[in-house]
């Protein structure tokens, strides 16, 4: 941190709130909000003869309030910057540290915080985590019984720079503890609170077993624990070590502690599945070894910074194994246990990696974006005619289009990412997507289906999935039906409703529309977008009467090809079902409806000029690059 | 070609599966938690083990999963459902293997509450007042007329003696609980400057071994009667106490939501409390019958509580 805090190239703002997050990759603005300190930074040296006459004891958040700081304080003695902070709803306004601080004047209690805006080109999210709370656990009588105590507590006791100076104390009567007992996943591996493994506990009872050990070899120390995961490289040896040493392992969960009220010793009652019997252990101390929960404002952080959260509020990155450092959002990172429980060499790792990232990003002039970004028809868009729509902006999984009431919807090409789903949500076909444009797109179902239609198969297909599904049959050389004609789009997301009425309305014996699961989408939230509308679909077609299995929604992951087959092969089998002319009947007796459905499509001008309007849009996207001037 | 169709068989950890709440059955990891919460294995049967009666479930143990106590003995109590990290609701798995258990054969080997029909009116109080639905009225036939009685189903009774206590007719017993058992219990001779008192204790508030020991230790003054539930105590055993000379009653049960019959502390402490007030309608003073909770994590409690009684009671000789 001090290295950091040197370094000609770094900047560290402490004591400073991210406000607002604007722009895109490489051009973001930042406000930030620093709070006043009441010390002015470039004076103040760090002497403290400020603490020393300030009147004022306040707990110490960083000694776990086990010892007092003055209401003129620094964390710690390691603090970066080196720089006091005055405690406004403790200090009294004596005024005896500006005395103190004399001829420096350093003191300023007219200081106000400072809003600024600052350039970014690629931000790096770093927030870490919080430490469970475990006295809602009542069995365990934290904040009950003095003497349990949770494991950043215990982590201050015996640290040297602590508030005992390392020497390890019972709270209730500052003696020695010579039974303590340390209880792992404490509100982890609890679906009453946590569910996930915390990742580095177990790990870290043993570490603290090992130095209280160490500290005092005589200490009759014991790790309840329900299994013991020690995957890292080195981990299970020192597992090993710590068996060597004397430490004892209790394989059961305690389900209750109960406090002997004249001596405050503690017994835990838990089951030692290894003996098949229910146990009861006196200690003197015990420790809980508390879950790795989200920090409380991780809901704040990520509208400020638009990232999405997994389920239990940690940061969502791109790709859980492919891409864990990036956020969906171009040029934001995540380094270390904001994306997930992580241990210390991990959280290195990550944040190393996180630097490497964004600095790819700092030292390029150009910026490659995904070449089928979306575009919007300015004169087509009814948000410009100054009513309200935002339904493009409502199916984006990256907030790229910004939609304000009087002007048209507005894509921002470096978020975009190129689904598609915008465009197949759009009602007035005002937004199109390069490389997939509904022209592109229906010529390429009229080419497929010209002739005998009503024997084929149609398929739509997701880039990243099905079409990869659909290649693994080919590759495996699954047998499925020669009747199928797929077309691919890039997200279940782009399929148009207009697309599958286009199919039917020219005959179709079946259409399918398939994409990835919902948790392996390559677009966040894209194939939810395509999922909401095909179950509209599947309804407007029960409605219409048409024979049920005629519309399939299928998810097909890229390893399912075994599933595509089937799926493919099941459709044929409706359609061998069903007489030829009655197919053929159905769809005449509903191509009106269907017509009245995607009657927009076909007032559209030029929609169906496949040529035309492909250089149209290219001179659309020359000019807005030209414009913007190479953003 | 004709077809011929299998006969589906399903297996037991399936049965199980099917009940209510069993599909938690394979979230369990062996941890524990549920075993060294239960009071039955702390004080009936030390074999007693929930966790491992999952486990032979999950590993089709048929047989053996009926003839394990754990199936007979749980009350659904639900202690262990609050602490259970996977929320298995381990009672309703029990109860679901009890079940199939009656329906291959097997009948419960607890004590259970008996009827005797001669004193039963069909008034189904019982009915109302059981925690497990286990009485039930029925129609019989008594010298050539219909006449309705009580019948405890002996497989559903858990023996807390909640119905023995709300019987006006005094009809149901309990072996080692009924009237003509503890009443010859309720007796102290008194003397004048030392105030006597009568102790109710629900046999599953006990929770250490020391507390255990420390009721055998009391003078001849104080009466400590062990109950299997706090339900059990009926106001008449209180009235029964003060009548005949003794100063004070004092009843332990549970914590609400550690009862060990789902709700018989809770019966008791308005059945206790209302007494108390009604004596003070009727001129006695308020405070020599009480009922006191001890929780799970209230060791050496019940010393303390029994000591305030007997000041206070002290207190009421002296003024009168």
């Amino acid at each position: 941190m001090v290295d950091a805090a040197r370094h000609p190239k770094i900047t560290i703002k402490t004591y400073t709130n991210v406000e607002r997050v604007e722009g895109y990759v490489g051009n973001f603005k930042v406000q930030l909000r620093e709070k006043a300190r009441f010390v002015k930074r470039e004076r103040c040296n760090g002497c403290g003869e400020c603490v020393k006459v300030c009147p004022i004891d306040i707990p110490n958040y960083f000694e776990m309030n086990l010892a007092p700081h003055k209401a003129i304080y620094i964390p710690m003695s390691q603090s970066v910057p080196l720089t006091y902070t005055i405690d406004m709803d403790a200090c009294i306004h004596c005024y005896k540290c500006v005395e103190a601080c004399g001829a420096l004047e350093a003191i300023d209690f007219s200081q106000e915080e400072k809003v600024t805006w600052e350039d970014i080109g690629s931000i790096i999210v770093a927030t870490g985590f919080n430490h469970f709370d475990p006295s809602p656990m009542t069995e365990y009588g934290y904040g009950k019984f003095p003497n349990v105590i949770t494991a950043m507590e215990m982590e201050r006791l015996n640290n040297s720079a602590g508030p005992t100076t390392g020497n390890l104390m019972r709270p209730s009567d500052s003696r020695n503890p010579n039974r303590v007992a340390i209880i792992n996943c404490v509100g982890s591996r609890d679906k009453r609170f946590n569910p996930w493994c915390s990742n580095f506990c177990c790990m870290y009872a043993l570490k603290n077993a090992v130095l209280l050990k160490q500290m005092n070899p005589e200490i009759d120390l014991t790790i309840y624990y329900m299994d013991i995961r020690t995957p890292g490289k080195g981990y299970e040896e020192f597992y090993d070590r710590a068996r060597e040493m004397g430490i004892h392992f209790i394989q059961g969960r305690p389900s209750l502690i109960t406090e002997d009220a004249e001596t405050h010793n503690l017994h835990i009652h838990s089951e030692d599945i290894g003996l098949g019997k229910v146990v009861e252990h006196e200690y003197d101390m015990v420790m809980l070894n508390q879950a790795g929960v989200p920090q409380p404002d991780v809901d704040t952080v990520s509208s400020v910074l638009n990232i999405t959260q997994s389920p239990g509020g940690w940061f969502m990155e791109y790709h859980p194994k492919l891409r864990p450092i990036d956020t969906p959002t171009d040029g934001i990172f995540l380094a270390g246990a904001c994306q997930g429980l992580k241990d210390i060499p991990a959280s290195v790792a990550s944040g190393s990696a996180a630097a490497s990232r964004s600095s790819r990003i700092l030292h390029s002039d150009e910026w490659e974006i995904e070449p089928s970004v979306a575009l919007v028809w300015v004169d087509r868009c009814i948000s410009a005619q100054g009513k309200q729509c935002g339904l493009c902006a409502k199916a984006c999984p990256y907030n790229a289009i910004n939609v304000e009431v009087g002007t048209a919807a507005e894509v921002i090409p470096a978020k975009c990412h190129g689904c598609g789903g915008c465009v197949a949500e759009c009602p007035h076909n005002a937004i199109t997507q390069k490389h997939f444009t509904d022209a592109q797109v229906l010529a390429q179902i009229r080419a497929l289906l010209a002739e005998n239609p009503e024997e084929k198969i149609f398929a739509f297909r997701c880039h990243w999935c099905s079409y990869g599904g659909a290649d693994l049959a080919g590759t495996s050389h699954f047998d499925y039906s020669a009747n199928e004609r797929g077309i691919r789009v890039m997200c279940s997301a782009r399929m148009d409703s207009d697309f599958i009425y286009e199919a039917f309305r020219l005959g179709a014996g079946a259409v399918l529309f398939s994409g990835c699961h919902p948790q392996d989408c390559h677009y966040i939230t894209g194939q939810r977008v395509g999922a909401t509308r095909a179950e509209r679909l599947l309804k407007t077609f029960e409605k219409m009467g048409m024979t049920p299995g005629r519309f399939r929604v299928e998810w097909i992951s890229a390893a399912e090809g075994d599933k595509y087959a089937r799926v493919i092969n099941d459709m044929q089998k409706v359609i061998d079902s069903i007489p030829r002319e009655q197919l053929m009947k159905e769809i005449d007796t509903l191509r009106p409806q269907m017509e009245q459905r995607s009657r927009r499509m076909y007032e559209t001008p030029q929609i169906n000029d496949a040529v035309t309007y492909s250089d149209k849009l290219t001179a659309i996207l020359t000019h807005k690059e030209g414009q913007d001037g190479g953003a | 070609m004709e077809e011929h169709k299998a006969p589906v068989t399903q297996s037991f950890a399936d049965q199980v599966r099917a009940a209510p709440g069993g599909d938690h059955l394979d979230l369990c990891f062996s941890c524990g938690t549920c075993v060294s919460k239960c009071l039955i294995q702390q004080k009936k049967e030390p074999e007693y083990n929930p966790r491992r009666l999952l486990r032979m479930v999950m590993m089709d143990m048929r047989e053996e999963t009926y003839q394990s106590p754990t199936t007979w003995l749980c009350s659904a109590c639900d202690l262990c459902y609050p602490a259970c990290p996977q929320e298995i609701h381990i009672s309703s798995l029990i109860g679901a293997v009890k079940t199939l258990a009656l329906e291959a054969g097997y009948s419960s080997p607890l004590e259970t509450v008996s009827v005797d029909e001669s004193l039963c009116s069909g008034c189904a109080i019982c009915v109302m007042s059981c925690p497990y639905g286990a009485p039930h009225l029925i129609n019989k036939e008594v010298n050539g007329e219909m006449d309705r009685f009580s019948e405890v189903d002996a497989n559903l009774c858990m023996g807390c003696g909640v119905c023995v206590a709300a019987c006006p007719m005094g009809a149901i017993a309990r072996p080692g609980v009924a009237n003509a058992d503890i009443l010859p219990q309720v007796k102290i001779k008194s003397k004048k400057d030392v105030p006597s008192l009568v102790v109710f204790i629900c046999d599953w508030s006990l929770r250490s071994v020391e507390d255990e020991a420390l009721l055998e230790s009391y003078p001849t003054n104080v009466r400590v009667i062990h109950i299997p539930c706090s339900g059990r105590i009926d106001p008449q055993l209180a009235l029964y106490a003060l009548s005949s000379g003794i100063d004070g009653v004092l009843v332990f049960g549970c914590q609400p939501g550690e009862c060990h019959y789902k709700r018989g502390t809770y019966v008791s402490e308005c059945k206790i409390s209302l007494l108390d007030k009604m004596l003070g309608q009727m001129e006695v003073n308020e405070g020599r019958v009480r009922f006191v909770r001890i929780g799970t994590q209230d060791w050496g409690r019940v010393r303390n509580e029994i000591d305030q009684m007997l000041k206070d009671l002290a207190m009421i000789k002296e003024v009168h």
